[in-house]
């Protein structure tokens, strides 16, 4: 199990270092002058603008950037924001427990919707159940979420005036210093009362957008794994045995109809990211999404370039959890390779 | 084509051709269908955007702003769905948008298919370190999540339509190159392609002519979703600022125009998202029934 393990972790290290060449690479293309946005547009004197690149380090060879942000990296510094002055890593964390609420949020709410009716739609296959969740499936998946989060704002927020349009919390009337970083926690801990509501109410329309796409994968997936493990001796020999069908169900097929769920879920995390992106954009959701595209319009290279970075690292670190955790449940995996 | 391998079944009497084969096992889907109708119908209006719209899409009525659709109290008969911000038919912008979204759509899935076939079938040909390095970048591209790759890629090459669809290819390539690789990968150690070998057969025509046919299921069902993919994506971009720029009659572009139009008319906002929702859930629709019609390995339901 611990070489399996070591040499899924090594095969990752050269997409690593590729990630680190091609983040940097693409950020020097970027357009634009860092030294000049930080300046402002009324130019100043040459000495100045030579003392910042070299503050910058803008004034070595390419190469040299390149070894010194490796060397960089590997001690844990990824960088300054030229536009705030605060380290990348540092901004990155403060804003990623908003992103990592919001996506939790949405994979339990996809999870615990998607697996009861992907099962119940299997059951009843060929019922109406079925057509309407099948129909509904791929609307979510073809959805585009941030059509669909302006739409849930000017439904259910304008209209129905039922929830907040944008934010975590009501900051008029409750503040408190974050301590995990996860309002629902914090809100909590605060002992304000009404706190923990007002989080709660903040989050439910960007759970719902940012966890339809995922709903529709995870129901689909579950229903065809079901459909598929329901047709296997074992689980006509549990019938056949006399036990109950909910227990044929609940227990013998669905552990089995699961493994395939449990990999899509994994695979799901690079898409929650990206849709964090989008529903961060529309929601005013102070979390990494938001921030990433804001460094864009800034032009702050190393928070472009840090960000990308943390973001993709933790997608290959999820995935090789993924992987593990995929071969401690099936043992074919392990030994296979 | 593959569809022969379906045609050629030995249960049935008097094979059908493949095309009819083929459709009869399409036909069956009704979503299927219904999908592909709709498709048609997008497409000959985008086609034919300049004869069947009203107006020109960037023809401003200024004394007709932000029109709700005809039906609607304030509405006008002129604007069948009403107007933009300022002025601007929104029917005809649709329309427009339809022929962007779809050349984006289909431009996407061509570039990513040639590419993809290209390193994919090089990969399973040449093996070793070829294969090594073609796979890893795959595995790098694919570590990036898609639409933070896209917006690496535009903010280096600059907002605009074509490198939204470079962008988007980018992200969609790997996909496509492991499946070719995969499938030509299975289909090397066959006997028809050792008999070829044996024969005298080229390496590029042992690839092109005599395997990549035996590939073709798969990679069709996969570029049919893949432009679904990619009108959604472009959209994003759009919608983000970093796609098509305005005034281009961009569907993902139009809805970020009129965001701040969202309580006073929320019509504006609700035409192009539901364009882009009806595109996609017939691309996608059509793209399961030809999964079911022609790959029955890939059959689930």
């Amino acid at each position: 199990m611990i070489k399996f393990l070591l040499k899924r972790a090594a095969l990752t290290l050269p997409t690593f270092f590729a990630l680190m060449f091609v983040t940097f690479v693409a950020i020097r293309m970027v357009p634009g002058d860092p030294v000049e946005v930080r300046t402002g547009e009324r130019g100043i004197s040459p000495e100045r603008l030579a003392q910042f690149r070299h503050e910058l380090g803008l004034d070595q060879p390419i190469w040299k950037q390149f070894l010194d942000y490796v060397w960089q990296l590997l001690h844990g510094d990824f960088g300054t924001s030229i536009v705030t002055n605060e380290k990348v890593l540092t901004e990155f964390f403060s804003l990623f427990p908003a992103t990592l609420e919001l996506s939790l949020s949405a994979m339990l709410f996809a999870v615990v919707l998607g697996v009861p009716a992907g099962v119940t739609a299997a059951v009843k296959r060929g019922s109406w159940f079925d057509h309407t969740l099948m129909g509904a499936a791929v609307t979510g998946f073809s959805m585009p979420i941030f059509w669909w989060g302006l739409l849930l704002i000017m439904l259910v927020s304008e209209r129905w005036g039922l929830t907040p349009v944008s934010g975590r919390i009501d900051l008029i009337n409750y503040y408190f210093e974050p301590v995990t970083g996860f309002m629902l926690i914090d809100a909590l801990r605060s002992d304000q009362p009404g706190a923990f509501w007002s989080a709660l109410h903040h989050l439910i329309l960007p759970t719902i957008v940012l966890g339809t796409v995922p709903l529709a994968v995870i129901a689909r997936m579950t229903r065809s794994s079901m459909l598929e493990v329901l047709s296997e001796d074992y689980v006509r020999t549990a019938r056949a045995k006399g036990l109950s069908p909910f227990r044929v169900i609940g227990f013998h097929a669905l552990r089995n109809a699961l493994i395939p769920v449990v990999t899509i879920v994994g695979l799901q995390v690079g898409t929650l990211l990206a849709g964090a992106v989008l529903t961060e954009t529309i929601f005013s959701w102070p979390g990494v999404g938001k921030w990433l595209i804001e460094a864009i319009g800034r032009r702050d290279y190393p928070a472009l370039q840090g960000g990308i970075l943390l973001i993709s690292s933790m997608v290959i670190v999820v995935n090789l959890i993924i992987d593990v955790l995929y071969g401690a449940i099936n043992p074919r995996i392990r030994h296979g390779r | 084509m593959a569809v022969d391998a379906l045609a050629a079944q030995p249960a049935q009497p008097a094979p059908p051709g493949p095309l009819r084969a083929f459709w009869a096992s399409f036909s069956e889907n009704k979503g299927a269908v219904g999908g592909l109708v709709v498709l048609v119908v997008i497409a000959l209006l985008a086609i034919f955007a300049h004869v069947v719209s009203p107006y020109s899409p960037y023809e401003q009525f200024r004394d007709f702003t932000k029109l709700p659709p005809a039906w609607e109290d304030g509405g006008n008969w002129q604007f069948v769905l009403g107007t933009d911000a300022l002025g601007r038919d929104t029917l005809t912008r649709l329309i427009y948008g339809a022929r962007i979204s779809l050349f984006i759509g289909i431009a996407v899935m061509a570039t990513s298919v040639v590419v993809g076939v290209l390193m994919g079938l090089t990969a399973a040909f040449l093996g070793g370190v070829v294969d090594t390095v073609i796979m890893r970048i795959m595995d790098l591209i694919l570590s990036v999540p898609g639409l933070v790759l896209a917006i690496l890629v535009v903010a280096v090459l600059g907002p605009s339509l074509t490198n939204t669809i470079v962008a988007v290819a980018i992200v969609y390539l790997p996909s496509y190159v492991r499946l070719v690789r995969a499938s030509a990968l299975g289909e090397l150690g066959k006997d028809y392609v050792t008999a070829s070998r044996v024969a005298g057969v080229g390496t590029l025509r042992l690839m092109f002519v005599t395997i990549l046919p035996n590939c073709l299921a798969p990679l069709i069902v996969q570029a049919a979703l893949g432009v679904s993919n990619a009108i959604l994506e472009a959209a994003a971009l759009g919608f983000l600022g970093l796609g098509a720029q305005p005034p281009t009659p961009e569907w993902g572009a139009m809805l970020a125009d009129s965001r701040e139009f969202i309580r006073s008319n929320p019509w504006i906002v609700t035409l192009p998202g539901l364009a882009i929702l009806v595109t996609v859930v017939a691309i996608n629709l059509m793209g399961d029934g030809l999964r079911d019609a022609l790959d029955p390995k890939l059959k689930r339901s």
